[in-house]
């Protein structure tokens, strides 16, 4: 069928990014050098098909250089429990660790505790006898009649994926790799610990080397049909730690790209930002339901743990921290006279009030009666809203809460904007950062509304409105870079750099040898390498740059975030870390036109600002021209989104469309 | 100052922040697999006079006895800047005395008085005593460790050294002791730092009548909580199964009173104190009401100590609910309490028979291992607790192998556990059929098994051995724990609270109880 296909006579590759997510899917081309994009409702029963439809719209018959997908396939299946029906192989008399984790509860207060159920059933988890213990030897061997009893258990199973972890694998692999060339032949997934993640503590390994086996079969089947229908050369697959990577190592370890989509808003965020020379921000990406806040300070915040769907996998990702509350929260005062908000939402059915069909009222309720939303351009105008139901719903909350109704909206604005807040401590306060040092980054349908006050709450100066506010991810997806983190468990008391060096090496050829089986040149791998160290006796590692000085930013780091250093005490290294990347692709943002004298309003709206209703003026995004400058209060409307600009901040459109806030600047 | 619900509902954030922070320093730098896997610690904020105004999520049995502590150090000690008291005499504010609790004011520039405190409490795993890990068959405080009334281990920001080397020289592991005691005060300098930025950004008066304010809103909440429940009398009765010296069937005995939303919690009719380590203090009994309270009054309430003003507790002194020295503690914070909750909801499911679930583990099983590492070098002492079984309750079968009321800590990595300790795991996995028959079923306990690779000295602390967890409405018991010791293959039974030497090779074997079910099937 590639026949009928031309190559494209573009001067450059053309290029893609695409995203899924719950209810669109995004897709951002690059033709001839210029950024074009589409967005269209997604296919939640076959996401292949909307991805299809995207990319053809804006390819038609042209074939694409490289497309980068960043889906939600891999944590849909984990949260709605669809993903195969797994065989595990662990040792005998641990087969229910799956069940037991760490023998805790979520909520210390609930009087029924309940944990996930788990993804392996207990019937399908076998025992196998064989023990390797801490330091790598063997107690006792994998005999011949217990591999073909796996041998015989592996073909009876009906099993659709296999999983396979032992104790203290990280130290010896022999006997995984052994049970791992008993099933090989059985032709179906297969998900290895000590191949996923060698590293100590086998709770944490054993889950995600579980949730691998789990998602594994729909991702190669996804990815599989994908790669035989999309018209690009080479697929490859956004990963939770915002890097790409082959689609083929995507369908063996899956596990890497289940937070996919937000981290390539992450990434997508980053990309806007290097256009502006801003490296040190906090994204805040606000939607209907929820509101996703990350860390970037010249570098996404990377974490090791992360609990999708309530399991936990020990797989880099992106830090993002997911708040149950956004522009479809409910609002209501509790009995003891407290004002909530959220987690419980309004949905997209009702929705919120001002959408025609609900009665409660909601964030985004609030902000219409508050004046930062404008009913007549909601959606570019082709989604109508209904002010008085709004302000119905906030009247009568108003007089649950003993105030009037403008009281009423502006406590809901405050109670939202001091949950996001606190989610935004999370990420910076709690690792010893300072919000103030770094710009407020702000996208979604509801962030540019929020941000100042969330700002001024924070004590942060600088907002930055990206352009295209709702297309981050599929951006970011094409700008993404291609890598994978290498880790390995090596435990060494008071090591020197050269010994490090030494370990580090086997780690250094498996990631140079699969980066160039990903076409990658050595010359433009660039490698960063990573000790995990803690005081010898601690439990807890610091990753530091592993450099001749690597002890001496141990301390340092150490003194940072847990207030104090002991420099006598022995230092012990734990893992090591190889991140390879190569940087393939950077769209460039086109300029815009410059202002031509000041920016005329559309009009003016009633808005409360400090407290009191006053005019504030409307713009319209598009109209603004580089160099434009404004002073708040004042609203900018666009299509997927209305920004809010308060007193005290000016405003000021760059050369690439961006707008950035100053707070108390002349 | 009158405080708006906005700015109310902020600062319950910003507190409640303030106090994760801490724990998450203290768990990540602490020393001790106890501390940092299993993270057997709490943390929480204090106002001016010592009450508490807001916690992390820790550990219940901590949380609601440490405003004890607090107030105790307060009372005994002239505490200014740069001070940080120590505590964990039972008989002086504290609970046992592997429980090490820290408090440090936080002073304001310009005020004589301390604005607020910030505590911390962690569960060392040896304080001294006849047996490693200082939790074995004692029959009086003398044999169960050291004791520290309050006292400063830092004043004027300088550690005070004789105290430091009177504590280590008290405790059979010193490395980790050190550096376990500097991650609780890492964890406080850190909370301090916080509460300092706190009132210098938002303001001392506004801060001030905030944490006064969320006490309030706290018992405006449990008082609505508890006018939902039907007014009237509850009494129940139950027993520990013994007290590890012979004395049987250990009578706890409780009658609620509920009226307008207020609660009058009275354990007259308990038994006397005994001569084994059952016994609990007074700030044991408060923390298992103050969490059951705060499991009535759900997610909303924040857990502070306006909690507490509807709630009036009387436990005799004398009893094992408010034991007098110099009884032996250890278990009345680990097994007691567990038991306390039983008798509690036991008692309250008369009241909402459709809330309250049956009966869980009711033990935290608790099982210390020490001796001498020759290949290492060096001694050791090991504890960790066991999980069981959940009760249902109407509608939630219990879950299997989680813990269940007064604790919450994790277990120790096997891979951990066995790079760190002459130990090996040879069982663990879920003990099936344990939990209570019944429309909803009870949880099931754990079968957890370890085999010691030197000689040990092992102490076994749990409940549940001979007295089931009871079902409710028809609901059937769960199964007994049993604890065994295994040598040469044969099986030896040990009773539910035990100290035994264990020679290279033996195993000790634990199975704890399941939950009861709820409802008859």
């Amino acid at each position: 069928m590639s026949a009928r296909r031309r190559t494209a006579q573009y001067r450059t590759p053309l290029l893609i990014g695409v995203d899924t997510g719950g209810t669109f899917t995004d897709v951002a081309a690059v033709i001839d050098g210029e950024l074009r994009v589409h967005k269209l409702l997604s296919t939640p029963h076959d996401p292949a098909a909307a991805v299809l439809e995207g990319v053809r719209a804006l390819l038609g018959e042209h074939i694409a250089q490289t497309l980068t997908y960043s889906s939600t396939v891999a944590t849909n299946a984990l949260l709605e429990r669809r993903g195969a029906r797994v065989a595990l192989f662990t040792n005998a008399r641990f087969e229910d660790l799956i069940e037991i984790g760490r023998q805790n509860r979520a909520d210390i207060y609930a009087l029924a505790p309940a944990r996930p159920q788990p993804l392996v059933e207990r019937a399908m988890r076998f025992g196998i006898a064989e023990r390797t213990l801490f330091d790598g030897r063997i107690a006792t061997e994998l005999s011949a009649a217990e591999q073909r009893r796996i041998a015989t258990i592996a073909a009876a199973s009906r099993a659709q994926s296999f999983a396979v972890c032992l104790l203290h694998s990280y130290a010896n692999p022999h006997s995984e790799e052994r049970i791992a060339q008993i099933l090989a032949p059985l032709g179906r997934p297969l998900s290895v610990s000590h191949r996923i993640l060698p590293e100590y503590r086998e709770f944490e390994r054993l889950s995600t080397t579980v949730v691998n086996a789990y998602v594994a079969p729909l991702m190669v089947d996804h990815l599989e049909r994908l790669q035989g229908e999309l018209p690009a050369h080479r697929l490859r697959v956004m990963q939770s730690d915002g890097n790409a990577i082959g689609a083929e190592l995507a369908r063996l370890e899956p596990v890497r790209t289940i937070l996919s989509g937000p981290a390539a808003g992450v990434v997508g965020a980053a990309s806007l930002a290097r256009a502006f020379g801003v490296d040190r921000f906090i994204t805040f990406d606000m939607g209907g339901t929820s509101t996703d806040v990350s860390l970037f300070d010249r570098r996404a915040n990377i974490r090791s743990l992360s609990y999708p769907a309530g399991y936990p996998v020990r797989t880099p990702v992106i830090d993002i921290h997911t708040v149950g509350a956004g522009g479809g929260s409910l609002a209501r005062v509790d009995e003891g006279g407290l004002l909530k908000v959220g987690p419980q939402s309004a949905g997209a059915d009702p929705g919120p009030a001002c959408y025609g069909r609900g009665e409660q009222p909601t964030v985004t309720d609030a902000d219409l009666v508050a004046g930062r939303l404008v009913a007549a351009n909601f959606l570019g105008g082709r989604m109508g809203l209904f002010p008085e139901r709004a302000q119905r719903a906030i009247g009568q909350l108003g007089r649950a809460m003993k105030c009037a109704m403008d009281d009423a909206a502006m406590g809901v604005v405050r109670v939202v904007n001091a949950n996001m807040a606190r989610a935004v401590r999370l990420i910076t306060v709690e690792r010893g950062l300072d919000p103030r040092q770094f710009a407020l980054l702000a996208f979604g349908g509801a962030g540019p509304m929020h941000a100042c006050e969330l700002a001024a709450e924070l004590g942060v100066r600088r907002v930055i409105l990206p352009c295209n506010p709702g297309l981050a991810c599929a951006y970011g997806a094409l700008n993404a870079a291609l890598g994978r983190e290498y880790s390995l468990t090596v435990r060494r008391v008071a090591p020197s750099y050269a010994e490090a060096g030494r370990l580090m090496r086997p780690l250094l050829k498996r990631a140079q040898d699969e980066m160039a089986a990903q076409g990658v040149a050595r010359a433009r791998l660039e490698l960063e390498l990573w000790a995990d160290l803690r005081y010898a006796g601690q439990s807890f590692e610091l990753k530091v740059p592993l450099t001749a000085r690597f002890i001496d930013d141990f301390h340092r780091a150490h003194e940072r975030t847990f207030g104090y250093a002991a420099r006598d005490a022995a230092v012990e290294l734990v893992n090591l870390r190889v991140a390879g990347r190569a940087h393939e692709y950077a769209h460039r943002p086109r300029r815009i036109a410059r202002a031509v004298g000041s920016p005329a309003p559309l009009g003016r709206i009633s808005a409360i600002v400090d407290g009191r209703r006053r005019p504030i003026p409307i713009y319209q995004r598009e109209r603004l021209g580089a160099g434009a400058r404004l002073r708040g209060p004042l609203l900018v409307v666009e299509l997927s989104a209305t920004a809010y600009v308060a007193p005290g901040y000016t405003m000021r459109v760059d050369d690439f469309g961006n707008i950035h806030l100053e707070a108390g600047a002349a | 100052m009158k405080l708006d619900p906005v700015t109310l509902e902020v600062m319950n954030n910003r507190l409640a922040a303030i106090a994760e922070e801490m724990g998450i320093v203290l768990g990540q730098t602490g020393y001790s697999p106890n501390i940092k896997e299993r993270r057997d610690f709490s943390c929480a904020l204090f106002d001016g006079s010592g009450e508490m105004v807001a916690q992390a999520a820790h550990l219940p049995v901590h949380l609601g006895s440490t405003p004890l502590s607090v107030r105790a150090a307060i009372r005994r000690l002239v505490l200014a800047p740069g001070d940080v008291a120590v505590v964990n005499d039972p008989f002086a504010g504290g609970t046992h005395l592997p429980d090490v609790t820290m408090v440090e004011p936080v002073f304001l520039p310009g005020r004589r008085a301390p604005f607020a405190f910030v505590a911390n409490r962690a569960h060392h795993a040896d304080i001294g005593g006849m047996a490693p890990g200082s939790m074995a068959l004692a029959s009086e405080i003398y044999q169960e460790g050291f004791r520290l009334p309050p006292v400063k281990l830092i004043a004027g920001g300088e550690p005070v050294r004789d105290i430091f080397e009177l504590f280590f020289a008290n405790t059979r592991v010193r490395q980790e002791r050190e550096g376990d005691l500097r991650a609780q005060i890492g964890a406080l300098t850190v909370g301090r730092r916080r509460m300092v930025e706190l009132a210098r950004t938002l303001g001392t008066a506004l801060v001030g009548a905030a944490m006064e304010e969320l006490k309030n809103y706290s018992a405006r909440l449990m008082k609505a909580a508890l006018a939902k429940l039907n007014d009237g009398l509850y009494t129940a009765e139950d027993f520990l199964d013994d007290d590890g010296f012979g004395t049987e069937k250990v009578p706890l005995r409780v009658a609620i009173e509920l009226r307008r939303g207020r609660a009058r919690v009275d354990f007259t009719g308990s038994s006397p104190q005994v001569r084994g380590p059952v016994n609990a203090n007074y700030a044991i009994t408060l923390s298992a009401v103050f969490y059951v309270m705060k499991c009535l009054g759900a997610a909303a309430v924040p857990p502070n100590e306006g909690l507490m003003r509807a709630v009036e507790v009387i436990a005799p002194a004398g009893t094992v609910v408010n034991a007098n020295a110099p009884a032996a503690v250890a278990g009345g914070n680990v097994e007691t309490s567990q038991r306390l909750v039983d008798v509690l909801f036991k008692a309250l499911a008369q009241a909402a028979p459709e809330r309250i679930p049956a009966a869980s583990s009711g033990s935290m099983s608790n099982l210390t291992v020490g001796g001498y590492d020759a290949e290492r070098g060096r001694a050791f002492s090991y504890y960790e607790t066991i999980a069981g079984g959940a009760g249902a309750a109407a509608g939630f079968p219990g879950a299997s192998g989680i813990h269940t009321h007064m604790t919450n800590t994790l277990n120790t990595p096997i891979e951990a556990l066995e790079a760190y300790y002459p130990l090996r795991v040879t069982e663990y996995r879920i003990r099936r059929g344990s939990g209570g028959k019944g429309k909803f079923p009870g949880g099931d306990g754990l079968v957890r098994e370890l085999q010691c690779l030197v000689e040990c000295d092992v102490s076994v602390l749990s409940e549940r051995r001979v007295l089931a967890p009871y079902g409710l409405a028809g609901g059937g018991p769960g199964k007994p724990g049993v604890n065994y010791i295994e040598r040469d293959g044969r099986r030896r039974r040990l009773p539910g609270k035990a100290s035994a030497r264990l020679a290279p090779g033996a195993r000790i074997r634990i199975e704890t109880p399941g939950g009861g079910a709820w409802g008859r099937k």
